[in-house]
C-alpha cells in the first residue's frame, strides 16, 4: 500500500512539473534570462561539435570555396587550391591575396617563382621531353609554369603519384619546377579512368581534412564521421555513430586534464618502460592481515578479504578505514626530500620509482575500468533476478546503470589525472591538485562499492554519492583543465 | 617493360655517350642486360675534392614506371661519403627520391651524383658515422675519403702510414676491408680499432 502511495505521489509531482513547464513556456522571453544556465561557464568539458558525413563535409568545403571565389573573383579549382595551402583559412586567404595576389599564387605553387619564358609554337609538331616521341602541338598540355609534355604522360604520371597515394601535392614533370597540378587539371587526364579518379578524390578528400583545423576524421575503425567544431581544443568529441571517444585535436583517447603534447610524452614512456613494468601488471596481491592469496575482480579498490573480512587498500595495502573519509593518502606519490644529495643510484632508483608509482595507478585504474565492464554485466544478470523474484521492476532498477555510466566517467578522468600529475612541478598547485585527486579518488571507490553492493532500491543513498563523485569530478577538470 | 621506360632509356643512353662529359671522361654508363632495365653508370671523382682521380662505378636498375618513377642507383666502388652508405652504396638524394620528376635523365642523374661527391651534406646523412667524422674532424675525414678512394677507385693519392695500420691489423688475422672500416670509424686511431675488432 505504502509503496503505491509513493508513486502516487510521485505522479502528482510530475504533473506538477509538467504544469510549470507550460507555464515557463508562456513566459519564455522574459524569463530565459534567469532559467537559463551557461554549459559553456558550467561545464570545463563542454564542446560544441557537430558529427557529419563526407557529404556534408564536401558541402561544407565546396561551400567555403565558392564563397572564396566569389569574393576575389578566382576560378573554382584555384580557390581550392589556395584554401588547401593555407589550413582553410578563407580570411588569411583573402588579407594574403587582396595584399599581393601574384606573392599568393607563387607561394601557394599555382604559379611559378619566376614567370616563364614566352616560348612562340611555330611547329606543328614537338617531341615530348618524358616519352621522347613526336606529337601534335594539340596532344600537349602544360600548367601555369608553360613545361610542355604530352597528353599520356601527363595520365601516366598522375597514375603513378596517385598509386603512391599522392593527390594534392602532385607537381609538374620539369626538373625544379614545384608548380603543383589543381584538380581540375587531374581529373581531366583521367577522363576514362574510373578506379584511379575515384582513388584521387578520395585522397584529395583526405588531404583537405586532415589540413583543415575545425574538422577531424573519427579514429573509430572503419567509421567514415567527421567531427567538425569551430572549438579548435583538445575536447571531448563524441562520434554519434561508433560511440568512440576523443580528443578532438589530437585524434587520440580523450585524455583530459592532461593535453595532448603531455599525454603523447606519458603514452611513449609508458611503451618505452614496458618492461619494468611488466613486474607491476601481476593480478594478484595478498591479504595484508591473513595472506591468502587474493585476486582482484572488480573496479573497487576497498578490498574486502573474502576469508577474514578485512578491509584494505588494494593500492596501498593499508588499512581501509585511514581511507575513509577527509585524506585519501594513496594517491599522492611522496618525494623523498633529500634526494639532492643522494647518489646516482639512489637518484635513478628514485625516478623509477616516482614513476612506477604514477603508472601503477594509471595501470589500475585502466584495469578497473575493464573490471567494470564486467560488474554491469552482472548488475544486468541480478537485476533480472531481483525482478523475477518481485523485487522493484525493471524501470526501479534502471538508476542504477546510470550510476555504472557515471562511474565509468570519473575514473575515466582519474586514470588520465596521473599522468598530468607525473609531468607537474612540485609546489603548492601540485599538492592541490593531488589533494583534489585524492577527494576524487575516495569518493570514486566509494561508489564503486556502492554499485557493487547495491542489493535494495536504496536509491537516494547512491544517488547522493553519484552527485558528490560528479561534483569532485568537475570540480578538477574547472581548476586544472586548460584548454 | 613497358614501352616508354625503354624508349627512354634508349634515347638517354644516345644522349650520354654523345655529352660533352663523356669526351671529357667524366661520367659513362654501359648496358648490362639487353632489354635496358639495368645499366652500369660511370663517374669520375671530381677534381679538388679527396675522390679526384677516382673512378666510382654505379648499379643503375630502370624501374617499370621509369620515368615517371626515379630509377634505383647506388655505388658498387666502395665509398667513404657522409651520405652514401659505406657499407652497402646506398645514396641519400633528394632527386632519386620524392624530388625525381619525369624530366630528368640518366645524364642528370650522373651529375648530380658527382655533385653530391664535391658538396656532402652532412645533416642528411646515410652513414652516420661518416657524418659524425665530417661534422667533428674535417681533415682526418679527408684523409680518409681520399684513402678509400685510392684503395677502392684507383685515386692516386697513397698513405703510408694508413696502409701501414692496416697492414698491422691484416697480420693480425684481420680481413683487410674490415681492418680499414674499424680504422676509419675511430679516426685511424690503431689501439681502439683493435680493440673494436676484437671485443
Amino acid at each position: 500500500m505504502a509503496a503505491s502511495h509513493e508513486n502516487d505521489s510521485e505522479m502528482d509531482c510530475s504533473d506538477n512539473e509538467d504544469c510549470y513547464e507550460d507555464y515557463n513556456d508562456y513566459y519564455k522571453d522574459e524569463d530565459s534570462d534567469v532559467e537559463h544556465v551557461d554549459p559553456k561557464k558550467t561545464d570545463p568539458e563542454y564542446f560544441e561539435y557537430k558529427c557529419l558525413s563526407e557529404e556534408e563535409v564536401e558541402r561544407l568545403l565546396n561551400e567555403t570555396v565558392e564563397n572564396l571565389s566569389n569574393h576575389l573573383r578566382i576560378s573554382l579549382p584555384l580557390a581550392k587550391v589556395l584554401l588547401h595551402s593555407h589550413s582553410w583559412n578563407s580570411i588569411e586567404v583573402i588579407r594574403k591575396y587582396e595584399e599581393n595576389p601574384q606573392q599568393t599564387l607563387i607561394s601557394a605553387r599555382i604559379d611559378p617563382p619566376c614567370p616563364p619564358k614566352n616560348v612562340i609554337f611555330s611547329p606543328t609538331h614537338l617531341t615530348c621531353s618524358v616519352c621522347v616521341t613526336l606529337h601534335h602541338v594539340d596532344r600537349f598540355f602544360h600548367l601555369s609554369c608553360s613545361h610542355m609534355f604530352c597528353k599520356d604522360c601527363w595520365t601516366m604520371h598522375f597514375e603513378v603519384q596517385i598509386n603512391q597515394g599522392i593527390s594534392t601535392a602532385i607537381s609538374c614533370m620539369a626538373r625544379d619546377c614545384v608548380v603543383l597540378a589543381p584538380e581540375d587539371f587531374v581529373l581531366k587526364h583521367l577522363q576514362h579512368k574510373t578506379i584511379i579518379r575515384e582513388k584521387y578524390q578520395h585522397f584529395t578528400f583526405q588531404d583537405y581534412v586532415k589540413s583543415h583545423p575545425e574538422l577531424r576524421f573519427c579514429p573509430g575503425p572503419n567509421c567514415s564521421i567527421i567531427i567538425y567544431s569551430k572549438d579548435i581544443k583538445a575536447k571531448r568529441a563524441f562520434c554519434d555513430q561508433c560511440k568512440t571517444i576523443f580528443c578532438f585535436r589530437c585524434g587520440c583517447d580523450y585524455h583530459a586534464p592532461t593535453d595532448c603534447q603531455v599525454i603523447k610524452k606519458w603514452l611513449t614512456k609508458c611503451a618505452d618502460d614496458s618492461e619494468t613494468a611488466n613486474y607491476i601488471s601481476a593480478h594478484t596481491k595478498d591479504c595484508p592481515k591473513c595472506h591468502i592469496c587474493i585476486e582482484k575482480n572488480g573496479g573497487c579498490n576497498h578490498m574486502q578479504c573474502y576469508k577474514c573480512k578485512h578491509d584494505f587498500c588494494w593500492m596501498c595495502l593499508g588499512d581501509w578505514k585511514s581511507h575513509g573519509s577527509e585524506y585519501y593518502e594513496c594517491s599522492r606519490y611522496r618525494e623523498n626530500p633529500n634526494i639532492a644529495h643522494e647518489s646516482v643510484h639512489a637518484q635513478a632508483r628514485e625516478a623509477l620509482k616516482k614513476y612506477l608509482h604514477y603508472y601503477e595507478r594509471w595501470e589500475n585504474h585502466s584495469k578497473s575500468l575493464k573490471l567494470e565492464e564486467q560488474t554491469l554485466e552482472k548488475l544486468r544478470a541480478r537485476i533480472n533476478q531481483k525482478v523475477m523474484s518481485g523485487l522493484g521492476t525493471w524501470i526501479d532498477w534502471q538508476y542504477l546503470f546510470t550510476a555504472a555510466n557515471l562511474l565509468a566517467k570519473c575514473r575515466y578522468t582519474l586514470q588520465y589525472t596521473y599522468p598530468f600529475a607525473y609531468y607537474m612541478d612540485a609546489g603548492p598547485r601540485k599538492e592541490l591538485f593531488e589533494y583534489q585527486q585524492a577527494q576524487l579518488e575516495a569518493e570514486i571507490e566509494n561508489l564503486s562499492w556502492k554499485i557493487e553492493r547495491a542489493e535494495t532500491t536504496d536509491r537516494g543513498d547512491l544517488e547522493n554519492q553519484m552527485d558528490i563523485a560528479e561534483k569532485r569530478r568537475t570540480t578538477l577538470l574547472k581548476d586544472f583543465l586548460d584548454v | 617493360m613497358a614501352n616508354i621506360a625503354a624508349q627512354r632509356i634508349k634515347r638517354e643512353f644516345k644522349e650520354v655517350i654523345r655529352s660533352e662529359e663523356v669526351a671529357k671522361c667524366a661520367i659513362k654508363v654501359e648496358l648490362v642486360d639487353n632489354n635496358y632495365t639495368e645499366l652500369k653508370g660511370e663517374i669520375a671523382g671530381p677534381p679538388d675534392t679527396p675522390y679526384e682521380g677516382g673512378n666510382f662505378v654505379l648499379e643503375i636498375k630502370v624501374p617499370e614506371t621509369y620515368p615517371f618513377n626515379p630509377p634505383k642507383v647506388r655505388f658498387i666502388t666502395k665509398i667513404w661519403h657522409p651520405n652514401i652508405s659505406s657499407v652497402t652504396g646506398a645514396i641519400c638524394l633528394d632527386i632519386l627520391k620524392d624530388q625525381w620528376a619525369a624530366a630528368m635523365t640518366l645524364r642528370t642523374v650522373l651529375l648530380s651524383l658527382q655533385a653530391l661527391l664535391a658538396a656532402a651534406e652532412p645533416d642528411d646523412p646515410q652513414d652516420a658515422v661518416v657524418a659524425r667524422q665530417y661534422k667533428e674532424n674535417l681533415e682526418m675525414f679527408k684523409l680518409t675519403a681520399r684513402h678509400w678512394t685510392n684503395a677502392y677507385a684507383g685515386g692516386p693519392s697513397v698513405n703510408p702510414e694508413c696502409d701501414d695500420k692496416i697492414k698491422r691489423l691484416v697480420d693480425m688475422g684481420i680481413e683487410e676491408h674490415q681492418a680499414r672500416v674499424a680504422l676509419s670509424s675511430y679516426n685511424w686511431d690503431l689501439e681502439r680499432a683493435t680493440e673494436q675488432l676484437f671485443s
